[in-house]
C-alpha cells in the first residue's frame, strides 16, 4: 500500500538531460523531501510521478503497479494522486466548496461515504486546514495562506495514494511559511499518506521530512534522514547547500584526524568522530558555523588566530566573519560572546 | 482593417510567456499533421495560386504580365495615390492619436471614459459608413457647404470631401484609434519613477519629455503609425466612395475595377497589382513586427493610470478642443447622415414637412435585395463567428503548447490573410475556390459559402489572438490541477477550461462577428445576385446614386452597433463585478 518506486528513470527534453538514471523509493507513509537548487531535476521527477511527463527510460511504480515506462503511461487523472501546486492553481470561477469537492466527483475509487455525502467530507477537510465555514467563498476572496489551505484540502480530500507538493510554501511570506509547516506535519500525521515534497529551501526539508533526497544536475547527490544530511554530508555540495559550511584547509592524517593548516605555525590536529571520507580527496574539513567557538586571543596560546571582519546581530545569535590566514570563516555564536570589528580571537573547532 | 490593433496588442503578450504544455506523444504527432495540412491548404495555397497566376503567360512561366502592368501609367498612378493616401493619413492619425493618448494617459483632463469610447468608435463603425456620413456632411450638397452658403447668402463650397484630400482626412480619422490605442498602452506602462529620476537629476519637464518619455514611447507610437499605414493600404471603402467618383484610383480600387469590369481575363493583371499591394503591406507589417519586438517598455509591467501633469487653467481649453474635435469628426457626420436618411428627397432642406420614415421602411420592408443582404450578413457573421470561435480557440490552445518553429510558422501562415489587404485576399480566394483541386469545381463561386470560407480564412487570426490572451492568463497549472484531481478531457474543458477561457473567447467572437457583419472589401469581389452582403448593398445604393437609401441602411447599422456596444458594456461590467465578488 501507498508506496512509490522510481527505477532507473532518465528524462530528456530534446538535447537536455534533466534526469540521469534516478532510483528513488518512497515508503509507506513516508515524508520524502526532494531538495536541490533550481534546475536540478526535482520538479521533473515530481511531474513524472504525477504523470504529466513520460520517462525517456526506466520505470515508475505506484503501489506495486507499473504506471509509466518509456512506451506507456497511465495518465494523471487515473493515478489517484493529490497534488499541491506552487501557484495553488485553484479554479477562480468555482467556490471553495466546488474546488474541494471536485476530486470527490471525478476521482476513481472514492469511498462510498464520501460520495454519498460530499458536503460532510469537504466540511471535515476544511475544518482540518482551519477554514471551517468558508465553503461559499471564491478564491479571489481569500488570502494567500487561505488559498494554500484550500489547495491542500483539495489534494487530500479523497485520500490520495500519494501526495505531491511542488514548492507549496514558496509564495507565502516568512511567518506564514513557518505556520504552514506545522499544519503540513499535522496533516501527514493524521492521514498517514506518503508525501513527496519538492523544495529548494533546506530548512523546510530539514524541518518536516522523514527522508531527504538531495539532487544536483539531474542526479541524486545524497539520500538520508535530515540528521544524516546535516551532520554527515557526503559531498562538498551537500555540505554547502544544506546549512552553511566552511571548508577548512589542511590534510587528512587518517580517517579520524585532520591536520589543520596554520600560518607560520605547525599544523594543528583535529579529532573527527564521523566518517568524512568524501572530503579526503580535496583535503578539506567541513565545519558548520555553529561548530566553531571564539575566545579572546592571548599571546603565547597554541591555537588558531583569527581577526573579526564583520559582526551581524541576529537577535538570538551573532554572526561573525573571521579572517583566518587567507580564508574567511563564518561563525555563529550566542550573544554572550561579544567581539567587535578588528578584534583578535582564538578559534576553536568543535567537530 | 479596422481592428488590427487587437492583433498587435496581443502579439507581445503571447511572446512574453510561452509555456511548454505536454500531451501524449502519439496525439502530439497526429495533432501536428491535423493542423499543418489544413493550414497549408486554406492559408498558404491561395496565395501561391495568386503568385502563380501573376507569372503565367500563354507560353508558360514568365514576367510578361508584370512588365505589361509596370509599363502602364494607371498602375503607377494607383501606386502613387495609394502611397500618398496611406502616408499622409498616417501622419494625421499620428498627430491626433498621440495627442489624445497623451492627454488621456498623463493629464487631469475630465471625461476620460467618454473620450476613450468615442475614440474607439471609428474602429467599430465600418469605414465606408463613416465615409458615407462624411459625404453627407462635407459633400458638395452636404450640411457644411449648405450652412456656409446660407451664411454667405450665395452658394459657396467650403470644402469638398470627394478627392484625394478627402480620402486622406477620412482615412486619418478612421485610423487614429490604432495609434491612440498602442500609444496609450505604452504611456501607461512607462514607470513614473523614470520621469521622477530624470527630474531629480535636474532635468526640466521639457527635457524629461524629450529625453525620457518620447524615446520610451517611440516604438509604440511608430508601430501604431505603421498599423495605420497598413490599414490605409488595405482600405477599400474610403477610396471607393470618395476616389472612384472623382477619378482617383488607388491599388485596391484598381484591382476591384479590373476584376469586376473585365472578368476572368483580367485576373492576371489584377494578380500583378495584388502582388504589388501585398508586398508593400507585408513590408509594413514586417517593420511593425520588428518595432514591437524592440520595444523597451515591458508590456507585462503594471499600468499606472495616475495623473502625472495637472493642466491647470489650460484644462478647460484642452477639454473644449477634444470635445469639439470628437463632436465634429464623429457626431456631426453621423447626424448629417441620419438627417439625409430622414428627408423625403435628396437635397430638400431639413424641415418638419420634409421628414419621412419611408426610406427606412423601404430598405427594411420593400427592397428584397436589402432583406436578403441583412439575412446573408447575419448568417455570415454568425457562422464565421462560431467557426472561428471553435477552430481559433483550439488552434490557440495547440499553438501555446508549441513554442517551436513549427508553431511559429503555422501562426504566421494563419495571420497572413489578415496582414494582407482584403482585396488581395479576395482575389486569391476566387482563384483558389473556383477549382480548389484540378478537376474539382465545387460550384461555390458566387455563393454565400464562398464568402464564408473567405471570412473564416481572413478573420480566424482575430479569434486566435483573443483566445491566446485568455489561455496564457489561465496558465498550465490550472489544467494540471484538474487532471490530477481526476478530471478527464471532457470534464476539464467543460468544467474548468471553457469557463476560464470565456472572456477572451467572447471578445474574439464579438470582434469577428462585428467585422464580418459589416465587411465590404472581400464581399464586393465575391458576391453575386443572391449572396450580397450589407456592405455590398450600401455600396450599390451609393453607386446608383440612391444616397437616401444608403444613408438609411447605414444609419440602421450604426444604431445596431451602438446598441450592441451598450449591451456588451453592461454585460462586461456585470461579469467583472461577479468575478471580483
Amino acid at each position: 500500500m501507498n508506496e512509490a518506486r522510481v527505477i532507473g528513470v532518465s528524462k530528456r527534453f530534446g538535447e537536455v538531460v534533466a534526469l540521469h538514471q534516478i532510483d528513488v523509493h518512497i515508503g509507506r507513509g513516508e515524508f520524502v523531501a526532494l531538495l536541490g537548487p533550481s534546475g536540478c531535476g526535482k520538479t521533473t521527477l515530481l511531474r513524472l510521478l504525477a504523470g504529466f511527463e513520460s520517462p525517456s527510460s526506466g520505470e515508475i511504480w505506484l503501489n506495486q503497479k507499473l504506471v509509466a515506462d518509456k512506451d506507456e503511461r497511465i495518465s494523471p487523472e487515473q493515478r489517484r494522486i493529490g497534488m499541491v501546486f506552487q501557484s495553488f492553481a485553484l479554479w477562480p470561477h468555482l467556490t471553495v466548496y466546488e474546488n474541494v469537492a471536485f476530486p470527490l466527483r471525478h476521482q476513481e475509487h472514492i469511498p462510498e461515504e464520501f460520495k454519498r455525502n460530499p458536503r460532510a467530507r469537504v466540511a471535515q477537510m476544511l475544518e482540518m486546514v482551519g477554514l471551517g465555514g468558508m465553503e461559499q467563498r471564491y478564491p479571489s476572496q481569500l488570502s494567500g495562506g487561505q488559498k494554500q489551505r484550500v489547495a491542500l484540502a483539495r489534494a487530500i480530500v479523497f485520500n490520495p495514494t500519494l501526495l505531491l507538493m511542488d514548492e507549496p510554501l514558496s509564495s507565502l511570506d516568512a511567518e506564514l511559511r513557518i505556520q504552514m509547516r506545522k499544519e503540513i506535519q499535522h496533516i501527514h500525521r493524521e492521514l498517514g499518506t506518503s508525501i513527496v515534497y519538492v523544495t529548494h529551501d533546506q530548512s523546510e526539508a530539514l524541518a518536516m521530512a522523514d527522508k531527504i533526497i538531495v539532487m544536483r544536475g539531474g542526479r541524486v547527490e545524497q539520500e538520508g534522514t535530515p540528521h544524516e544530511i546535516y551532520y554527515a554530508p557526503q559531498s562538498p555540495f551537500v555540505a554547502k547547500f544544506v546549512g552553511r559550511a566552511n571548508f577548512v584547509k589542511g590534510s587528512w592524517a587518517d580517517s579520524s584526524t585532520f591536520l589543520l593548516e596554520r600560518e607560520g605555525q605547525t599544523s594543528l590536529p583535529v579529532r573527527v568522530a564521523q566518517d568524512l571520507t568524501p572530503f579526503h580527496r580535496d583535503q578539506v574539513l567541513p565545519v558548520r558555523p555553529d561548530q566553531i567557538r571564539l575566545h579572546p586571543w592571548q599571546e603565547g596560546l597554541d591555537g588558531v588566530r583569527g581577526r573579526v571582519q564583520h559582526v551581524q546581530f541576529q537577535g538570538r545569535e551573532l554572526l561573525y566573519s573571521i579572517q583566518v590566514g587567507e580564508e574567511e570563516w563564518e561563525v555563529s555564536t550566542d550573544i554572550a560572546t561579544r567581539f567587535t570589528y578588528g578584534d583578535q580571537v582564538a578559534v576553536e573547532l568543535v567537530v | 482593417m479596422a481592428t488590427n490593433w487587437h492583433t498587435t496588442v496581443t502579439e507581445r503578450q503571447a511572446g512574453g510567456q510561452r509555456r511548454n504544455f505536454t500531451a501524449p506523444l502519439s496525439w502530439e504527432k497526429a495533432a501536428g499533421w491535423l493542423v499543418l495540412v489544413p493550414v497549408a491548404f486554406f492559408f498558404v495555397y491561395p496565395l501561391w495560386k495568386l503568385v502563380i497566376l501573376s507569372v503565367k503567360t500563354e507560353t508558360g512561366i514568365g514576367l510578361g504580365v508584370f512588365s505589361e502592368m509596370l509599363a502602364d501609367v494607371r498602375t503607377w498612378s494607383a501606386v502613387y495615390h495609394s502611397l500618398v493616401a496611406a502616408v499622409l493619413s498616417t501622419v494625421l492619425a499620428l498627430v491626433i492619436g498621440v495627442t489624445l493618448a497623451w492627454l488621456c494617459a498623463y493629464t487631469d483632463i475630465r471625461g476620460k471614459g467618454a473620450i476613450h469610447v468615442m475614440a474607439m468608435l471609428p474602429l467599430l463603425i465600418p469605414s465606408y459608413v463613416m465615409t458615407l456620413a462624411w459625404t453627407q456632411m462635407a459633400g458638395p450638397a452636404g450640411v457644411l457647404n449648405r450652412f456656409a452658403s446660407w451664411l454667405a447668402g450665395t452658394p459657396v463650397e467650403l470644402w469638398n470631401v470627394y478627392g484625394l484630400d478627402g480620402i486622406i482626412v477620412v482615412m486619418g480619422l478612421s485610423h487614429y484609434p490604432l495609434v491612440y490605442m498602442l500609444t496609450l498602452s505604452v504611456l501607461y506602462r512607462i514607470p513614473k519613477e523614470l520621469e521622477w529620476a530624470a527630474r531629480s537629476s535636474g532635468a526640466a519637464s521639457r527635457s524629461v519629455l524629450r529625453q525620457v518619455t518620447l524615446p520610451l514611447a517611440l516604438p509604440g507610437i511608430a508601430s501604431g503609425g505603421l498599423l495605420a499605414f497598413i490599414s490605409g493600404l488595405d482600405n477599400f471603402g474610403i477610396p471607393a466612395f470618395l476616389g472612384i467618383p472623382a477619378g482617383i484610383p488607388v491599388l485596391s480600387t484598381l484591382i476591384y475595377e479590373q476584376v469586376i469590369g473585365f472578368g476572368p481575363s483580367a485576373f492576371g493583371r489584377a494578380a500583378v497589382l495584388s502582388i504589388l499591394l501585398g508586398v508593400i503591406a507585408l513590408v509594413g507589417t514586417g517593420l511593425q513586427w520588428l518595432l514591437l519586438r524592440k520595444g523597451r517598455v515591458d508590456q507585462t509591467s503594471a499600468e499606472d493610470r495616475s495623473v502625472r501633469y495637472a493642466l491647470g487653467k489650460k484644462r478647460f481649453l484642452a477639454e473644449g478642443a477634444v470635445g469639439l474635435f470628437l463632436f465634429v469628426t464623429s457626431f456631426l457626420p453621423l447626424l448629417s447622415m441620419a438627417s439625409t436618411a430622414l428627408i423625403k428627397a435628396y437635397g430638400l432642406p431639413f424641415l418638419t414637412e420634409n421628414l419621412t420614415w419611408k426610406h427606412f421602411l423601404f430598405v427594411l420592408r420593400d427592397h428584397a435585395g436589402t432583406r436578403e443582404a441583412i439575412a446573408n450578413s447575419l448568417l455570415l457573421a454568425g457562422l464565421t463567428g462560431v467557426l472561428c470561435l471553435i477552430v481559433g480557440t483550439l488552434f490557440a490552445y495547440w499553438r501555446i503548447q508549441r513554442p517551436s518553429a513549427l508553431g511559429k510558422m503555422t501562426e504566421g501562415a494563419v495571420s497572413l490573410p489578415y496582414a494582407l489587404p482584403g482585396m488581395v485576399v479576395g482575389l486569391a480566394m476566387i482563384l483558389t475556390w473556383m477549382e480548389p483541386i484540378p478537376g474539382w469545381q465545387p460550384g461555390i463561386y458566387g455563393t454565400v459559402w464562398m464568402i464564408l470560407i473567405a471570412y473564416v480564412t481572413r478573420f480566424l487570426i482575430l479569434q486566435v489572438k483573443s483566445s491566446t490572451v485568455s489561455i496564457l492568463q489561465v496558465g498550465r497549472e490550472v489544467e494540471e490541477a484538474a487532471r490530477i484531481s481526476g478530471g478527464h478531457l471532457w470534464t476539464r474543458w467543460s468544467r474548468v477550461l471553457l469557463p476560464l477561457y470565456a472572456p477572451g473567447m467572447l471578445t474574439g467572437l464579438f470582434l469577428v462577428m462585428l467585422t464580418a457583419f459589416t465587411e465590404l472589401t472581400i464581399s464586393s469581389l465575391l458576391w453575386s445576385s443572391g449572396s450580397q452582403t450589407i456592405g455590398v448593398v450600401i455600396f450599390g445604393f451609393e453607386q446608383a446614386g440612391s444616397t437616401t437609401l444608403s444613408s438609411a441602411l447605414s444609419t440602421l447599422i450604426v444604431t445596431a452597433i451602438l446598441i450592441l456596444l451598450a449591451v456588451g458594456g453592461i454585460w462586461k461590467r456585470y461579469w467583472q463585478r461577479r468575478m471580483e465578488g
